[in-house]
């Protein structure tokens, strides 16, 4: 698992089919903030909601990235399973170093004080808490990005509408543990408390485990 | 390794590809799938790699397998040494080991100076060579070639055709489908024709041709598939058709222990009744 996990990393990072993506999630940043320093809790919130329709479409990158007769060879020695699994964590293990750069540039550039100017925010807490929204929005867009896309949803014409709109649902949806990790930093921002909620992570981590097996259960069905 | 009862369609609603396909896969054997364009030919040999799994039915017992496709588009952003490398190892070889297989199946095509370019760049031979390669580095257990030999020069086909025998000698099993009916006519050791969505036994030619009777002494066991008379203790008799006697003569002298063949001669036609 390892040598194939290594293998696909290489090919979707060679291939430069990540840069649609990056420049997806550069843009949402950028608009964000734009407007000189932001408090840091709310810009944290808004980068790690820029994150997961960008780990969506990773994982729609890297899971699309070979020809069918290179994966063919692959699943025969790996297994048609461990072949689409490795190609999903790949995409993970992108959309998460993605994160980690993000919220660095997050804490480098934004104000860290509460939205009112008035409260000092602490910034190691502050960081550690971006990081684990960033990791709860990575897992969900993986999560998505694994069951919109191949052996699942097969066709383009389908999957990258469906894979777009469930990203955004995921988002803004009550009870969803990103919306539920991003609305903790926002409305840490306002109180000064930095938000550390165990749940969203448990529940994303789940998620994308569940929607991971789905979709190396169906690879070798389908198509 | 053994198909039970296997089926497979594609979609819910798809016609039936194969239905109740059984199928005894020994190791040792070198198995040729034949059919018409379309039959499903490919699809036995997706199920048999493990590429596809089955609707219907099971597969038990599948070894460590590898993989050539007809075609192999060089639409990856690897260099062939680095690609060899990397499937190399996804077949679970050592980096070294890896490399070391890669750099000797690249010489034996002949593309050894094409290492570092990339396979973007390669003719199509040249690719399917890399294709060719990627599978022969793993040693596999089970080689499963899907017209591997299309679009190969005569040297590598030459190449391909041997390797296909020491794979067979060493114990493993191969499975093919190829245009050229008399590609391993040689070695092959059974043939199965896809009809109207089943795997039926093809008799082999020789059936009722010539045939030989090998003698061969040694301690070791026969080899496996192999229909033997034991004639003294430590002796072995087979019948064969003539043109599946090189493969038999390979098979046992490859055994560990080897064994010493001690005559060939043609087999005494069976009488007329009278």
């Amino acid at each position: 698992m390892t040598a194939t996990l290594h293998y696909r990393t290489a090919l979707l990072l060679r291939s430069f089919r990540w840069l649609p993506p990056l420049l997806l999630h550069l843009a949402v940043m950028a608009i964000g903030l734009a407007a000189g320093p932001r408090p840091l809790l709310d810009s944290l919130g808004w980068s790690a909601a820029a994150l997961l329709p960008a780990a969506a479409w990773l994982v729609r990158v890297s899971v699309t990235a070979e020809p069918p007769a290179a994966r063919a060879c692959v699943a025969a020695a790996t297994g048609p399973g461990r072949a689409h699994t490795a190609g999903v964590l790949a995409a993970l293990l992108c959309s998460v170093v993605l994160g980690a750069v993000s919220t660095a540039v997050v804490v480098a550039v934004a104000d860290p004080h509460t939205t009112d100017h008035l409260k000092a925010v602490p910034v190691v807490p502050a960081a550690a808490a971006g990081l684990l929204a960033a990791l709860v929005t990575a897992l969900l867009g993986t999560a998505v990005g694994a069951l919109t896309n191949p052996p699942v949803l097969l066709r383009p014409g389908w999957a990258v509408p469906v894979t777009a709109l469930t990203a955004v649902l995921v988002l803004v949806a009550a009870g969803s543990p990103a919306n539920a990790a991003v609305t903790g930093l926002v409305t840490g921002s306002r109180t000064g408390v930095v938000p550390f909620p165990p749940a969203p992570l448990l529940l994303a981590a789940f998620a994308a485990c569940g929607a991971t097996w789905l979709a190396a259960t169906l690879s070798g069905r389908r198509g | 390794m053994r198909l039970e009862a296997v089926g497979r369609r594609y979609g819910a609603r798809g016609p039936w590809v194969l239905r109740g396909v059984d199928l005894d896969v020994p190791g040792g054997q070198v198995l040729r799938v034949e059919g018409a364009n379309g039959s499903g030919k490919s699809t036995v040999l997706r199920i048999l790699a493990g590429i596809d799994r089955p609707t219907t039915g099971r597969v038990s017992g599948r070894p460590r397998t590898a993989y050539v496709p007809e075609r192999f588009p060089p639409a990856l952003p690897f260099d062939a040494h680095g690609y060899l490398v990397h499937l190399g190892r996804v077949h679970g070889l050592g980096g070294r080991t890896a490399a070391r297989r890669a750099e000797r199946w690249l010489e034996c095509f002949g593309i050894a100076g094409y290492a570092r370019t990339p396979l973007a760049q390669l003719s199509k031979g040249t690719c399917q060579k890399v294709a060719v390669a990627q599978a022969l580095v793993a040693e596999p257990e089970l080689l499963v070639l899907d017209e591997a030999w299309t679009g190969l020069d005569e040297d590598a086909r030459a190449v391909l055709d041997d390797a296909v025998r020491a794979r067979s000698a060493a114990g493993g099993t191969v499975v093919f489908v190829d245009h050229d009916p008399r590609r391993l006519a040689a070695d092959t050791t059974a043939a199965h024709r896809v009809q109207d969505a089943r795997l039926v036994p093809v008799p082999p030619d020789a059936a009722g041709g010539p045939r030989v009777v090998i003698e061969a002494t040694g301690g070791g066991v026969p080899p496996a598939g192999l229909a033997y008379e034991p004639a003294a203790p430590g002796t072995l008799q087979v019948t064969v058709p003539a043109a599946e006697s090189d493969a038999v003569l390979r098979r046992l002298l490859a055994a560990a222990p080897p064994w010493h063949i001690r005559s060939v001669r043609p087999a005494q036609p069976p009488t007329e009744p009278a």
